[in-house]
C-alpha cells in the first residue's frame, strides 16, 4: 500500500455520470495506462438501537474494498476503527438486534481499474440505492508511504488527466503530526472514502441518470 | 507492486452457519501430567502448541432482552497477532440423546484497536482472565487443556491468581450446522481420556 488520494470528481459539462467516465478512461489511456480488471468499494450503514441513556445514536460504518478482499474495515465517523476479517459481516448479522442495518444507505462505487508506471489509478461510478451520485477517482503512488515526500508529484500526475479539479491534501494525513502514512491496512483510503460517500449521500439525484 | 497472487485464498467461511460441538470437563493439578501425556499418544502432534492468553468479556445491554456477549482475546506470548473477537450463540436444545452440547460461534480476526472499537459500539468490560495451557488436535478434533487465572488489577495480566487447583479441559470441533457424527466422534474420544478426565456436555446457562 501506498499513498493513496480519493476525490469526487465533477461531472463533465453537458455529459452524463457514464459519458464522463468515458472521457476519462480515454484520457488515461492516451497516456498510457493500462486497465487491469475492475474494483468496488462498498459502504454500509448501521444504526444503534435503543441505547438506554438517551444519547444521539452514533452510525456504524462497515466498508469493504476489492483490493483487501478478504477483509473488512468497520468505523465511526471520527471515532476508532476496527479492521476485520470477513466473519464481522456476520457478526453484524448476529448483532442486529442493537444494530440495525440501513439498506436504503448502503453506497458503492465501481469502475475500472488502471496502472500507470508506478500509480494505480481507480475510476468508480458511485451508486446509492441504484441511482448514480457521481463519481469517484482514487489515485495511488505505490512504491512511497510518506505523503509528504510525493504529494507534489501526485499532484502533477493527477493534473495531467483530472486538469484543475485536482483536489487538496487529503485531511486524513494533514491531520497527522508527521503527516506519516499506516501502511499496513487500507484504513485512511477508507477514511477518504468514508467522507466522500458522506458528501454524495447528501447530495440530490443527479437527474435522468438512474441505473 | 503486482495484484495479489489469487492461489492462496483461505476459507472464507464468511456466511456458512459455522457450530462449536463440545464437550468440558477439569482435571485436578496432580494429575495434569498424567492427562498430558495420555494426549500426547493420542493426538496427532507429538508436542502440544502452548499458549497464553488474556480474555475479555464484554456485554452488550439493550433496553429489553438477555445482554449481548461477546469475548475478545489476545495472545500474551504474541503480542502482534491479530485479536480474536468469538461470539457463542445460546447452546441448541435438539436432540437430547446428542453426545455434545452445540451452539453457533461466529470467529473474526480483528485489528488491536478492538477493545477501543467495542467500547465505542456500547460495550462494556464484565470481566477478563488469563489462561495458560496446551494445544491438542486430532483431525478436526481439538483439546484445550487451560490453567485460568484471575486478574487481580484490571489489566494488569502480570499480576494474576489462579482460580483453582484444577485446569480446565475442552474438547471440541467447529463445523457447519447438522454434522451429527461429531458429536459421536468426540464421545468415543473422551472415553479414551477416562479415567483421567470425565468430558461431559454442560449447560453454561445452570451455572450463570
Amino acid at each position: 500500500m501506498g499513498v493513496t488520494c480519493v476525490c469526487q470528481l465533477p461531472l463533465a459539462e453537458g455529459k452524463s455520470v457514464q459519458q464522463t467516465i468515458d472521457l476519462l478512461h480515454k484520457k488515461l489511456e492516451q497516456l498510457g495506462a493500462v486497465k487491469q480488471g475492475s474494483f468496488t468499494v462498498d459502504c454500509e450503514t448501521y444504526h444503534a438501537t435503543g441505547n438506554a441513556s438517551g444519547q444521539p445514536t452514533k452510525l456504524l460504518y462497515v466498508m469493504h474494498n476489492s483490493e483487501t478482499p478478504l477483509s473488512c474495515i468497520a468505523l465511526f465517523e471520527g471515532g476508532p476503527c476496527l479492521t476485520a476479517d470477513g466473519n464481522f459481516d456476520v457478526l453484524m448479522i448476529k448483532l442486529k438486534s442493537h444494530f440495525q442495518n440501513a439498506k436504503g444507505h448502503k453506497v458503492e462505487s465501481r469502475g475500472s481499474r488502471y496502472r500507470y508506471c508506478d500509480f494505480l489509478i481507480k475510476v468508480g461510478a458511485v451508486t446509492m440505492s441504484s441511482s448514480a451520485r457521481g463519481i469517484s477517482v482514487e489515485v495511488e503512488y505505490c512504491p512511497c508511504v510518506v505523503p509528504g515526500d510525493c504529494w507534489n508529484l501526485m499532484k502533477e500526475f493527477m493534473q495531467s488527466f483530472l486538469g484543475p479539479s485536482i483536489p487538496e491534501l487529503p485531511s486524513v494525513f494533514s491531520s497527522k503530526p508527521e503527516g506519516l502514512y499506516a501502511p499496513v491496512d487500507c484504513v485512511d483510503t477508507m477514511t477518504q472514502y468514508l467522507e466522500m460517500f458522506s458528501k454524495v449521500r447528501k447530495q440530490q439525484v443527479l437527474p435522468g441518470t438512474t441505473r | 507492486m503486482e495484484a495479489p497472487p489469487v492461489s492462496v485464498m483461505p476459507v472464507t467461511g464468511g456466511t456458512i452457519n459455522m457450530m462449536e460441538y463440545l464437550l468440558q470437563g477439569s482435571v485436578l493439578d496432580q494429575a495434569l501430567e498424567s492427562l498430558l501425556h495420555r494426549l500426547r499418544g493420542l493426538c496427532d502432534n507429538m508436542e502440544p502448541e502452548l499458549f497464553a492468553d488474556h480474555e475479555l468479556v464484554y456485554l452488550l445491554k439493550g433496553q429489553q432482552g438477555n445482554p449481548f456477549l461477546l469475548r475478545a482475546r489476545r495472545s500474551l506470548s504474541h503480542p502482534t497477532a491479530p485479536w480474536h473477537l468469538r461470539y457463542l450463540g445460546q447452546p441448541e436444545v435438539g436432540d437430547k440423546s446428542r453426545h455434545a452440547l452445540v451452539r453457533n460461534c461466529v470467529d473474526v480476526a480483528a485489528s488491536h484497536s478492538l477493545p477501543d472499537f467495542l467500547n465505542e459500539m456500547g460495550f462494556r468490560m464484565d470481566h477478563e482472565f488469563v489462561a495458560k495451557g496446551h494445544i491438542f488436535r486430532r483431525g478436526a478434533l481439538k483439546v484445550v487443556v487451560s490453567k485460568l487465572s484471575r486478574v487481580l488489577v484490571p489489566g494488569n495480566t502480570d499480576n494474576t491468581e489462579p482460580l483453582s487447583l484444577s485446569s480446565l479441559v475442552e474438547l471440541s470441533v467447529l463445523a457447519p450446522a447438522g454434522q451429527d457424527t461429531m458429536s459421536e466422534e468426540m464421545r468415543s474420544f473422551a472415553e479414551q481420556l477416562k479415567p483421567l478426565v470425565h468430558l461431559e456436555k454442560i449447560d453454561p446457562k445452570r451455572h450463570m
